[in-house]
């Protein structure tokens, strides 16, 4: 939870001093759990991907989530699935996933 | 036939002991197949581990599912991504698709009523979302891919060993025009028909697709179902106006086909309906792209005229509970209410703000062959916090007349069974 505080309190810092970031607000963590129940169809709760075409989320870093639920919701990005669910989506609904989604830890192993 | 496929199946035997190398699938292989040859893929196939931590995790799950009085669910077997059953007519393998790129075979072979095998089948073979499996009452064993057709001859005698025979029924490419393929809506389902044809489900690929689609579309029978003969010919489109069918079967009763329907996201939460609909001939029309499910129309289309022939759904299920799979029932194990109805699996909504689904649902029929009121049968997958702990995809019968249930969330598939206690 201490590593969750401190991804949300980076979110907030990142968000203060880059003025080009589009959605401005500060993620929480735990509201973003509740809100990714709408993002488990595709790209799980555990944030690893359920779908052939769905990315990982788990681990991804904050400010990219932002800047592509931003870009979808824009207009700039276009996707079946995901021009849909953004529609609704406000400036603190996607800091909050993109909090919960990058506050998950994940370990890579290339191959060998 | 069935001499010349014992002949090569012996064949093979002779061959195996000199295989070597392993061997990724290869383009190639499919006409090594198909000219009876061998491709070298080592004959040992890797085993899906039956026990251990997720398979306790799974049962755990289990013990939450509500059914009626009497009947039980337990673990048949761990089958990565399962997606579409076909239980082999012979009772020996019942073979499960998958939205990557593996097809599985999965055996009883002790016939205690859970699986102790599950292995890769036609490793040799390149699949793309082989999604759709299906067996003809004769043992050939159908799989329907993304963009194309395969058939196996003896899938449940040949299964065993790396090098199946293999026959295209429709070209890589052929299924559909390559331009118009897409990951969204492709998972294909299929049925051998009381004709002997071939049927396809072709899922289009938007929520709602542009108007300049609509032709190219109707003549390819993309946003419909397709059936041509078992070798691929004649083919013709037998229903529009479907937007993603992910699930048929005919009535043995009457010989009528029903499928499932997944209607347009973006309507908010409560609208429009889920449907299961009922096809007694070809030619029929189910509404889309101007109805979004049900009799609600949709945004796209809504100051253009329907045509007039528009056939609703026989059921309207809950909104975007996204009902997949389905089967009539003609077992004798479950109680006579059962008995020639529809059962049909509910994979659950994907951005509902509350989701609703991940259930096996049950209708029966009148008299007079149309659906009488849909029930729950079986649910308990989703949480009270709204997450998931499996997502049920197809249901089959197996020959003793139990039901399974595959889930493409734990990767498994269920068996339900009744001892009437």
């Amino acid at each position: 939870m201490t590593r969750h505080r401190r991804a949300g309190r980076l979110v907030a810092v990142v968000a203060l001093l880059l003025a080009t970031a589009a959605p401005s607000a500060a993620g929480d963590v735990a509201a973003g759990r509740r809100k990714a129940i709408a993002c488990q169809a595709c790209h799980g709760l555990d944030g690893l991907s359920k779908l052939p075409d769905a990315p990982h989320l788990a681990g991804q870093p904050e400010r990219y989530l932002m800047k592509s639920l931003d870009e979808y919701r824009k207009g700039v990005r276009k996707n079946e699935l995901m021009s849909i669910v953004v529609k609704d989506l406000s400036d603190q609904d996607i800091a909050d996933l993109a909090s919960y989604y990058g506050a998950i830890e994940i370990s890579a192993q290339p191959p060998k | 036939m069935k001499n010349a496929l014992l002949c090569v199946a012996s064949a093979l035997v002779l061959v195996w002991p000199a295989m070597a190398q392993a061997q990724a699938p290869t383009a190639g292989n499919l006409e090594k197949l198909s000219d009876f040859k061998t491709t070298g893929t080592p004959m040992d196939i890797p085993q899906v581990p039956q026990t251990g931590a997720k398979a306790d995790a799974i049962k755990k799950n289990l013990a939450r599912i509500k059914l009626p009085r009497g009947f039980k669910i337990g673990l048949y077997a761990i089958v990565p991504d399962a997606r579409h059953i076909a239980v082999g007519p012979q009772g020996v393998v019942t073979f499960v698709g998958t939205r990557k790129s593996k097809v599985w075979a999965v055996t009883d072979r002790d016939k205690d009523r859970v699986a102790d095998e599950v292995k890769e089948f036609a490793p040799s073979i390149a699949f793309a979302l082989p999604n759709g499996v299906c067996f003809s009452k004769d043992g050939f064993l159908f799989i329907a891919e993304q963009n194309r057709v395969l058939v196996f001859p003896a899938a449940e005698f040949f299964y065993e060993g790396p090098d199946v025979a293999a026959f295209v029924v429709v070209k890589q490419g052929e299924l559909i025009p390559p331009e118009e393929e897409s990951y969204n809506h492709t998972a294909r389902v299929c049925r051998i028909g009381p004709d002997d044809k071939l049927y396809i489900t072709l899922g289009q690929p938007f929520n709602v697709y542009a108007p300049e689609k609509m032709e190219p579309y109707k003549k390819a029978g993309i946003g419909g179902i397709v059936r041509m003969s078992r070798e691929g010919k004649d083919r013709e489109v037998f229903a529009t106006g479907v937007r993603n069918s992910v699930g048929m079967d005919f009535n043995p009763k009457d010989k009528a086909l029903w499928f499932t329907d997944n209607q347009v996201d973006g309507m908010g939460d409560n609208q429009p309906p889920g449907e299961l609909n009922r096809a007694d001939k070809p030619g029929m029309n189910f509404g889309f792209p101007y109805f979004g499910g049900g009799k609600t129309r949709t945004n796209e289309y809504k100051n253009q005229t329907p045509p007039a022939d528009v056939t609703f759904p026989q059921v309207e299920m809950d909104a975007h509970a996204a009902d997949l799979g389905m089967t009539f029932y003609t077992g004798r194990m479950f109680p006579q209410k059962y008995r020639g109805g529809i059962f049909s699996a509910q994979h659950g909504s994907w951005n509902r703000t509350t989701p609703v689904g991940a259930r096996v649902m049950f209708t029966p029929l009148k008299e007079d062959g149309t659906a009488d009121k849909t029930e729950v049968f079986a649910d308990g997958w989703l949480t009270e916090n709204g997450e998931y702990l499996g997502r049920p995809v197809d249901v089959a019968q197996l020959p003793d007349g139990s039901l399974l249930v595959s889930d493409d969330l734990a990767g498994a598939l269920y068996r339900i069974w009744y001892d009437g206690r």
